[in-house]
């Protein structure tokens, strides 16, 4: 490092030096253009703060600040700020401020193609969708569309074709945030192949389900994939059987606690849960609304949806589901790419422990010993990449301590990717 | 075409499997609900197969499950359930069947198999056809809620026009299609004569198809099937149902 020898030079005030702050600036009016189904009741509410600027530094954050309000609000694409001197005032002091706007379409769609969370399963599919806050309220919004999707699902060795309705409302309360949703879809289930089993074939044929959906999610974590503090409580319940044949209600709730401990560790512990039932007792949950359990991103150490009852080779789900996992993430080793794309690996050391069953509501105490008892766990470590914001991508070395007969058992080296894991 | 190569060999290695066991006890067919459900081309289709298990002797259950068509392996009823294997249809069930060693047409010259045969085949182009022409409003949706009530059913008939079309049935009259079935009946009259059946006094496979079409035909009232007054106007065929229903279904 060679030294400089140099002289600041003299700060002398000069006019380049304004004090934004003291400069006195009164907006003479706000032109908003490129409005066209936008009301103007929704606009005029939202730019008003701008009028009441009376320095030119608070013009310019408050038009940054309706403008920030504005895109939250979802009724443009594009917002551009064009602040000019008025024109037609008289004073030195008046300004005229510009919204160049651009409105999104009133409907949205999209086709694609998914292969979903580290398996065979492939979905693809279509949807239209809509959204609109609701009272000018970017927090509150409604939403609503409609799609059809196919996918398939090896495992359980069928195929499903969806075609439904659905409309969501979206609101904050004290607690957390909530989603209120209902999905009428029509389903249409085949067998895979001809050496799918039977158990699952007598599952095959259309199904109509309208169900009312409450998801309630308390998310103070840092970070959703990678946390290192923080909490997650997420509360799931559905109703089905206003109207359609599929009768059942559903309960599931994960929570997630995250601690950081000395030299960048994060001490993760996790546990999700869920148990249905059927309306009436004489029915049975169909294949495709059971829970099922096990893969490389939640019940490490077992084939995806490797555990629970299973017929042929086909995993056939249950009606309840236990699962829970401690996690110890360090950077990685001697940390390579420090601050830059080492940071988007962890090391982690983890032991996962679970159980799938179904509950006879009858002999209630019984079931949920079974439930209890006759877990499956785990332990290993490997690597962690985070994917983006969204997914995540693990290698480890799985060591199955605890297995039932009939499970699909994956010792050794086991990859997973996708965007749900616990 | 992949998947009907695949099939084929399916069907091979299940017919070469299925020679060397017998008949197992847990033999199941299944089918739709009969009254509410089932349209009567499927209803035949079902009849004709039970009544050619029957014929060779073969124990079985009858299942009925709403959704027998779309657990069927190619989509079609009846189906059935015999250990490990799923057979759809009659043309395949009676190759099944056959392969287990159980053969109704084991004394037929070659002669005469190809002319049971190509009776098969007739019935298969004129009273499947026909059956077919005279669905409206099948009430195949009448097991699922709104709106699936009204969209499978027209999802079946457009599925039964587009078979018809392909065949060129859909633009004939009413009476071309009478026609068509007098002249099938007339063949089939003319075979049958005064025998027990079509085959001499052993029955085949020819005689299972046929009582169960033209059962069927006699059996359901069809808003303007003028066919049960066709069949009636032979009268040997008529006897032959009441014969072949009383032996192997009064007393099952």
């Amino acid at each position: 490092m060679g030294t400089v020898h140099a002289k600041a030079p003299e700060v002398t005030p000069t006019e380049d030096d304004i004090r934004f702050e003291r400069i006195p600036a009164r907006v003479e009016r706000v032109i908003v253009e490129g409005v066209g189904r936008t009301k103007d009741d929704i606009i005029i509410k939202e730019v008003r703060p701008i009028l009441e600027s009376s320095t030119f530094q608070e013009m310019v954050q408050n038009s940054h600040e309706v403008k920030r309000r504005m895109e939250r609000l979802g009724l443009f694409k594009q917002i551009g700020i064009f602040i000019d001197t008025c024109k037609d005032s008289g004073g030195q002091t008046g300004y005229e401020v510009t919204f160049e706007v651009r409105e999104f379409r009133p409907v949205s769609g999209g086709i694609n193609t998914l292969i979903g969370n580290n398996d065979a399963s492939l979905t693809r599919g279509y949807s239209c969708n809509f959204s609109k806050p609701v009272n000018a309220n970017p927090d509150i919004l409604l939403s609503g569309g409609i799609y059809q999707f196919h996918g398939s699902y090896p495992w359980s060795g069928y195929k499903e074709t969806d075609r439904g309705v659905e409309l969501d409302l979206t609101f904050p309360s004290f607690l957390g945030s909530h989603s209120l949703r209902w999905d009428g879809v029509w389903r249409d289930l085949r067998a895979l192949s001809r050496t799918t089993s039977f158990a699952v074939r007598e599952q095959a044929g259309h199904s109509l389900k309208s169900s009312l959906k409450h998801v309630f999610v308390r998310d103070r974590r840092d970070d959703t994939i990678l946390p290192s503090r923080g909490s997650l409580i997420r509360l799931t319940q559905e109703y089905a059987g206003i109207g359609g044949n599929v009768e059942f209600s559903k309960q599931e709730l994960e929570v997630q606690f995250n601690k950081s401990l000395f030299w960048d560790t994060v001490v993760q512990l996790s546990l999700a849960g869920g148990v249905m039932r059927p309306l009436h007792s004489k029915d049975e949950v169909r294949i495709n609304d059971r829970f099922f359990l096990g893969g490389p991103l939640t019940l490490r150490g077992f084939n995806m949806k490797g555990v629970g009852p299973h017929s042929d080779g086909n995993a056939l789900g249950a009606e309840a589901y236990w699962l829970c996992a401690a996690h110890i993430y360090t950077p990685l080793p001697f940390r390579p790419g420090k601050g830059g794309f080492g940071d988007l690996f962890r090391t982690h050391f983890f032991i996962n422990g679970g159980n799938l069953g179904n509950v006879n509501f009858n002999n209630l105490h019984g079931s949920l010993r079974d439930v209890g008892s006759e877990f499956r766990w785990a332990c290993g470590g490997g690597v962690v990449l985070r994917l983006g914001r969204v997914a995540r991508m693990e290698l480890n070395y799985v060591v199955p301590m605890a297995v039932q007969q009939g499970d699909g058992v994956n010792p050794g080296l086991q990859f997973g990717i996708g965007l749900s894991f616990l | 075409m992949a998947g009907d190569t695949g099939s084929l060999v399916v069907d091979a290695f299940q017919a070469e499997l299925g020679a060397s066991e017998p008949w197992p006890d847990d033999v199941v067919l299944y089918q739709q609900y009969q009254a509410e459900q089932i349209t009567f081309p499927d209803y035949a289709n079902c009849l004709s197969v039970k009544t050619f298990l029957y014929m060779c002797g073969l124990d079985f259950r009858v299942e009925v499950r709403t959704n027998a068509e779309e657990m069927s392996p190619s989509g079609k009823v009846p189906f059935i359930h015999v250990g490990a294997f799923l057979v759809s249809e009659l043309d395949p069930i009676i190759a099944f069947v056959n392969s287990r060693g159980f053969q109704l047409t084991a004394k037929l010259a070659d002669a005469e198999r190809s002319e049971m045969r190509a009776y098969m085949a007739m019935i298969e182009n004129i009273l499947v056809n026909a059956e077919l022409y005279l669905i409206t409003k099948p009430r195949y949706g009448c097991p699922y809620p709104w709106p699936l009530s009204s969209i499978l059913p027209l999802r079946k008939q457009s599925e039964i026009q587009a078979r018809l079309a392909s065949n060129s049935w859909k633009d004939k009259t009413l009476s071309e299609v009478c026609e068509e079935v007098r002249t099938c009946c007339q063949a089939l009259s003319e075979r049958l004569d005064q025998q027990k059946y079509f085959f001499g006094d052993k029955p085949t496979e020819l005689d299972a198809l046929v009582f169960g079409h033209l059962f069927t035909l006699l059996t359901t009232s069809l808003p303007e099937g003028h066919f049960a007054e066709i069949i009636q106007q032979f009268s040997n065929l008529t006897a032959f149902c009441k014969r072949i229903d009383e032996q192997y279904f009064k007393q099952n």
